[in-house]
């Protein structure tokens, strides 16, 4: 009670109820390590543990021996002789291009495709909802490998016919990124729009708004957070798929830069992780570049002042 | 501007809720219009099924001459405040309120000239590039009903617009929400559970209780003739005192026995309810407002009076309001005690049904009762209510 009270005088009574003596807010007490000293450790370790492998991925690229047995954390004769020959010997802009054109697209249909259903999902009640909200979380439960098989049949089949969006195309990861990302998204902008009130919705239909207004007027605006957040997961996702892209990308040229790095580890005598690292790195530029540019919607509290005084 | 009509709209849930039943109300163009009810009565329900929000189970309703039951929210000219005020956060309080126009292709030079004539009658001119966080409750409130007024809108639905605003700001948006009407002369549709809020501004008021209409009229003719006990305790604050009592005869005399005191019925009283007449030994549910008593010391020469026991008083200045327990037996009814639940007090205090009565009853500012005092109160036998013990519907014939 009366230890809480800044400088009114500590009475007897209240005194004896704390054991370590009285302690007055606001005032300096300890030394400052115990006061926030600890904090900027505690940072320090953090930081450190998150940079380590970052640093040596670094050092691993402009090491010139290009093995990982050679490699230190502070390089010996450092040059970008991985990078020259990351460009020059291999496709490596090829690479990063599909895998952009892949990212960016999957991404952006996939996120539309996800909104628009979560908008259904959240907002109208019809026959089969529960079953579909149930059957999009379910599927999303098996992994992959299971549908492997008959992803590939499908495709071989596909690439019979349609060349345009068969194997080694872009096409036909971007309409399996469609799929592969769709339930968790779905659930969660859902989940999101479940926090945003009816009655703005309500409240456009009086004033004369379609759906279609109400969702891209009012409501996208307000979910922009999950939007982001989802888009972020949903293109790194696509960026770091291997397990697909290396049965469905055979060709050097139609390569992604998941399939197209493995490709200079993979052979135990020859393995170059040097200009692994290197291509590993630049690929890591348009992401986090991408992290940047949301950071600034990837903040809630958007929909406070939209309902109650 | 256009009447109109609900000729018995009834809503069912699919899970067989009849939110409401058999509604029908005919208002005129240019009326207020409140709806008023306890909470789940199906007063918002109904002004959804308005609106165009809610399906229409059955019914017919209509804005002027047109059939609009099956016409979607937009196409039907109404414009609606909510509760909650929705008003998007995104966009500034010019852009909310220019929001149903810009949606509907309005000319740019008419929106800005409607936006204005609005902002200017809301005083939200200053306020017009804020966004609705950067606002009070009250100025929130405004834009709601700025968003409403530019649409020029044959009708306005209004549900509960005021219950998230404090106690003052509440009364002065209350008058400013009649003058709006008023100077526009739109239909409006009030929906509210306080009883306050419908009598001081409706020009008629609809009391609606679990789905079902109670009785609709001006607001004192509400006041002064409930149709039933419901509406006796509903409307009023505070709300009819209500007991037992068993109507006798006394020679020429019609009495009603109150507990151990035998009150004389006026023979004005008699003269506009003669059917009182016919009930002699009769057990029926007496009314009382709290104004048609006065402390006994005050009127030396009255005759018809309750004895009573102070329990509290509390003196307003213009008057003492004193609350009192008498010997009279409590009325227990479903409307009685959906009152209480209704009122908080079921909440407060545990009472059985053998407790005694507690009265309310307000007194001249002069009179000298106290607390623990027990003392004679002066009936106004005039002003007496009579309800049917079985139907707890107004002996008015």
């Amino acid at each position: 009670m009366s230890r809480t009270t800044g400088s009114t005088p500590v009475t007897a009574t209240s005194a004896a109820t704390g054991d370590d003596g009285p302690a007055f807010l606001g005032s300096a007490q300890g030394s400052w390590f115990k006061r926030s000293g600890w904090r900027h450790l505690v940072a320090v370790v953090a930081v450190f543990f998150a940079v380590f492998p970052i640093l040596f991925l670094v050092s691993a690229a402009l090491n010139p021996l290009g093995t990982l047995a050679a490699s230190t954390l502070i390089p010996t004769g450092a040059s970008f002789n991985n990078f020259n020959r990351l460009f020059n010997e291999t496709d490596y802009w090829r690479w990063l291009l599909n895998s952009l054109i892949i990212g960016v697209v999957s991404t952006v249909a996939s996120i539309f495709v996800s909104a628009c259903a979560a908008y259904a999902f959240s907002r109208f009640r019809f026959k089969g909802r529960r079953a579909g909200l149930l059957a999009v979380l379910l599927i999303q439960m098996f992994p992959v490998f299971l549908a492997l098989v008959s992803l590939y049949l499908i495709f071989a089949t596909i690439t019979d016919l349609w060349p345009a969006i068969g194997f080694n195309t872009p096409w036909s990861l971007i309409i399996l990124g469609l799929g592969g990302a769709l339930g968790g998204t779905t659930w969660l902008i859902k989940g999101f729009l479940d926090t945003i009130p009816k009655d703005l919705d309500e409240s456009a239909t009086v004033d004369g708004a379609t759906h279609a207004q109400i969702f891209f007027g009012i409501i996208f605006p307000l979910i922009t957070p999950i939007i982001a957040i989802t888009g972020l997961l949903a293109f790194i996702g696509s960026i770091s798929e291997f397990l697909i892209a290396s049965i469905f990308l055979t060709e050097p040229s139609k390569k992604t830069v998941a399939v197209g790095l493995y490709g200079m580890v993979s052979n135990e005598r020859n393995a170059n992780f040097g200009m692994f690292a290197a291509g590993a790195i630049i690929t890591a530029i348009p992401i986090v570049l991408l992290f940047q540019y949301l950071q600034k919607y990837i903040v809630g509290g958007l929909t406070a002042g939209a309902v109650k005084g | 501007m256009a009447s109109v009509t609900l000729d018995r709209i009834n809503k069912t849930y699919e899970n067989g809720f009849h939110a409401v039943q058999d509604l029908s109300i005919d208002i005129a163009d240019g009326e207020f219009i409140v709806l008023v009810g306890p909470s789940g009565c199906g007063k918002s329900t109904a002004l959804r099924m308005v609106a165009g929000l809610e399906d229409i189970s059955s019914g017919t309703l209509k804005i002027g001459d047109r059939v609009v039951n099956t016409l979607s929210p937009k196409d039907r000219d109404i414009a609606m405040v909510f509760q909650s005020y929705a008003l998007y956060p995104h966009m500034t309080v010019g852009d909310n309120i220019s929001y149903g126009l810009r949606i509907r292709k309005m000319e740019k030079s008419e929106i800005q000239r409607r936006v204005a004539k609005a902002a200017d009658m809301l005083e939200l001119t200053p306020l017009l590039d804020r966004k609705p966080k950067q606002l009070s409750g009250g100025q929130r409130q405004r834009v709601a009903m700025g968003r409403a007024i530019v649409r020029e809108p044959q009708v306005f639905l209004m549900d509960e617009p005021l219950s998230n605003l404090d106690a003052k700001l509440r009364v002065q948006m209350r008058a400013e929400i009649g003058e709006v009407q008023q100077n526009l002369n739109v239909t409006t549709l009030y929906v509210t559970h306080d009883q306050v809020e419908a009598m001081t501004m409706g020009d008629r008021v609809v009391v609606l209780k679990a789905g079902l209409l109670m009785q609709i009229g001006v607001p004192q003719f509400l006041y002064d003739n409930p149709a039933n006990v419901f509406v006796a305790g509903f409307i009023g604050s505070p709300p009819m005192n209500m007991g037992m009592g068993r109507l006798g005869r006394n020679g020429d005399d019609y009495t009603v026995q109150l507990g151990a005191s035998t009150l004389t019925l006026a023979p004005a009283l008699l003269a506009a309810k003669p059917a009182l007449k016919n009930r002699v030994g009769d057990e029926v549910i007496v009314g009382l407002r709290s104004e048609d008593m006065e402390d006994a010391s005050m009127r030396p020469d009255a005759t018809e009076t309750l004895s009573a026991h102070v329990t509290l008083t509390e003196a307003l200045g213009s008057e003492i309001v004193v609350h009192f327990e008498t010997d009279i037996t409590r009325v227990v009814t479903e409307d009685t005690k959906l009152l209480k639940e209704e009122s908080g007090a079921a909440d407060v205090a545990d009472v059985t049904p053998d407790d005694r009565t507690s009265w309310v009853a307000s007194f001249t500012p002069r009179s000298r009762v106290r607390r623990r005092d027990d003392v004679k109160v002066v009936v106004d036998t005039e002003r007496l209510h009579f309800f049917d013990a079985t139907t707890s519907l107004a002996i008015n014939t």
